[in-house]
């Protein structure tokens, strides 16, 4: 009896090791690797530049760790091209990608495609912008009404409390800018009873060439009487700015507070032409992005919702280190 | 010889492209599935639906760059209607009929007050764009009515099933080449767009025909209107932008001649199929998009080139 009991127990140990050893060993035969597509909105913006040096983070990080993901980066060319970004995704399905990352231009037209990849079993995160629909596992992207709340309090702020302000919109449906502009028109309406919103309900569109025309005409009508202005994103940041400078309201005659940093923004702010920027981390978005994509493959847990989250820059704090970082996220190190 | 180039050629084209896309074997194994070719064919039936419509003005001799914004103007109604919370059996009719109604009024101005097809489409195109928007109050039309939301997409993405909508393209491809072919309207499309003053003088009513193939043509651009809702599901009013050329591009690849007299359905609908099996096959190789619209803009080039070259040698 006796002499069994060690013969079980090396029999056990050696079970146990086998059992431990065995998926190590799987492991190392096929190593661990995703094909991951990430759909943005458009290529054409800075922006978009951003969230994929954001991928080629995460990427980078995963090869470290022996882990390939391959990412297949494509967006439609217009910012809002509905039907062009569904058939990306579409196409990306078909393609039987492991997972799919969207920034959906639209919350209700990109659900279909997205129960598509469900019925096709590829887990989908999104980024940037929500989905009007259960099945995305995971959100990246900036709580875009409190950026819209960051956006006025510093524009009250910059009036001293009273005034009259317009705002421009970008384009309809958009659920990411259109938060933005209902935090600002809301924080104006509840916070600031001193300040009114001359105009808080035209869209600029989806270029720089649409919003530019669009805050001419927004100029044209208020500009005698205007104090502030806000723009919720860049192209409409870029047409509100040209706007002002050809109307001679630049340059703090009138106060301007955008969203997000391109380059000629950072520059205008330098010259005193914005008087401050709301900016989010791209960088972050993407990053993370591909982060929970792996992990939803993975089976682990991804929390529903992450916050980027934004900050406000203005010329005097640009040049702090966390800001710049920002302002200059270091694309040429990813792309 | 020259007789096969010109009934095939389009379809060579195809097949071209095709095996463009399936010699990359990573590629391949994706690219040449029954679920990727799926996917194709829903993504070309807006297009091949729409290019029904133009293929009939291309052969009469005309042109309409209205019809991109016929489809978001009808795509609006059809939202709308649903909004309502409309069936199926009221939208289809009113859709289709207001696109209809558009191309009544294209083919009137044309045919009766003797303008060209060019201008007069031109003005259409902001007319029905604007109406569109103006409908819809300048933003998107939301609805929850689920009626139409299955006719571009099946339950699984990766079985043989159409959707719905596939099958009404090809049944009405089938029965608009028939038309064209067999039937004495049909006849007098190819004869106005041979020469319009002999088919005059043959006894064809050429200001009642032509204002006829206009209006059956809204209708078509009608129905891919209702396709596209049923995609988006969603009424959009900027939705198709620049689609007009797209179905331009599927007749003129398909072999007709803009200056009318020549054209075939089976064409229309290879050159439709060419340019989606372009954009689907250049993403699953990864190539960029600006890559793509240089490529379609060379098919386009280079087919008419090829048909130019076939009409010489059998002059």
């Amino acid at each position: 009896m006796k002499a069994k009991t060690p013969m079980k127990a090396i029999t056990r140990i050696v079970a146990l090791i086998v059992l431990c050893i065995a998926p190590l060993a799987v492991k190392a035969a096929s190593p661990e690797s995703y094909r991951i597509a990430v759909v943005p909105k458009g290529t054409s913006h800075e922006f978009w530049k951003s969230v994929q040096a954001g991928l080629v983070k995460a990427q980078r990080e995963f090869a470290e760790q022996g882990v390939t993901v391959d990412i297949l980066w494509k967006g439609p060319i217009r910012e809002d091209d509905r039907e062009q970004q569904i058939q990306v995704v579409e196409n990306f399905v078909a393609r039987r990608v492991d997972a799919l990352v969207l920034a959906p231009l639209d919350s209700r037209a990109l659900v279909r495609p997205v129960e598509l990849a469900a019925q096709a079993k590829i887990p989908v995160v999104l980024i940037d912008s929500g989905l009007d629909s259960d099945i995305p596992i995971s959100s990246a992207s900036t709580d875009n009404y409190n950026g819209g709340v960051i956006a006025a309090r510093h524009l009250a702020k910059l009036l001293g409390g009273k005034g009259k302000v317009i705002m421009l919109r970008d384009v309809a449906g958009s659920m990411s800018t259109g938060l933005r502009g209902d935090g600002f028109a809301d924080t104006i309406a509840k916070e600031f009873p001193e300040i009114v919103l001359l105009s808080g309900d035209q869209y600029g569109g989806p270029t720089r060439d649409t919003a530019y025309r669009m805050a001419q005409n927004l100029l044209n009508r208020y500009g005698r009487e205007v104090d502030g202005v806000f723009s919720v994103n860049e192209p409409t940041v870029v047409g509100m700015l040209l706007a002002l400078r050809d109307s001679g309201l630049a340059g703090g005659r009138v106060q301007f507070v955008g969203f997000d940093a391109a380059t000629p923004l950072i520059e205008a702010l330098h010259a005193g032409d914005i008087q401050g920027l709301v900016v989010q981390d791209p960088l972050k978005m993407g990053y993370l992005g591909v982060k929970s994509a792996v992990a939803v493959l993975r089976g682990e847990a991804v929390p529903q919702v992450i916050d980027t989250g934004c900050t406000i820059v203005t010329p005097e704090n640009i040049n702090e280190p966390q800001v710049d970082a920002l302002v200059h996220p270091p694309l040429s190190e990813y792309l | 010889m020259n007789k096969i180039l010109s009934k095939f050629g389009p379809f060579l084209g195809l097949l071209l492209v095709i095996a463009l896309f399936s010699i990359p074997g990573e590629v391949r194994e994706y690219f040449l599935s029954v679920s990727n070719f799926k996917i194709i064919l829903t993504q070309t039936v807006i297009v091949a639906l729409a290019a029904l419509g133009m293929t009939m003005i291309i052969v009469s001799g005309g042109i309409d760059l209205s019809a991109g914004s016929v489809i978001a103007f009808t795509s609006v109604i059809g939202a709308l209607g649903l909004k309502h919370g409309w069936s199926a059996w009221a939208v289809v009719p009113t859709v289709v009929a207001s696109g209809a109604f558009l191309g009544l009024l294209n083919g009137s101005a044309i045919a009766g007050l003797r303008m060209t097809p060019f201008i007069i489409t031109l003005g259409m195109m902001g007319i029905a764009r604007g109406a569109g928007k103006w409908m819809a109050s300048n933003e998107t039309v939301n609805y929850t009515n689920p009626a139409i939301n299955g006719w571009m997409t099946t339950a699984d993405p990766y079985d043989l099933s159409m959707p719905p909508g596939a099958w009404v393209a090809v049944a009405l491809a089938i029965a608009t080449a028939i038309f064209m072919r067999r039937t004495v309207f049909g006849r007098q499309i190819f004869a106005i767009g041979s020469n319009e003053a002999t088919a005059r003088l043959c006894g064809v009513n050429t200001v009642v025909t032509k204002a006829l193939i206009y209006t059956i043509a809204g209708g078509f651009f009608g129905l891919a209107g209702l396709m596209q809702l049923a995609r988006l599901r969603q009424g959009d009013p900027t939705v198709a932008i620049g689609v007009e050329l797209d179905i331009i591009a599927a007749v003129i690849i398909g072999g007709a001649s803009l200056s009318g007299g020549a054209g075939s359905i089976l064409g229309t609908m290879i050159g439709a199929l060419i340019m989606s099996v372009l954009r689907n096959g250049s993403q699953q190789m990864g190539w960029p998009t600006y890559f793509q619209e240089i490529m379609i803009g060379v098919v386009i080039i280079v087919a008419v080139f090829l048909d130019r070259l076939r009409a010489h040698k059998s002059a």
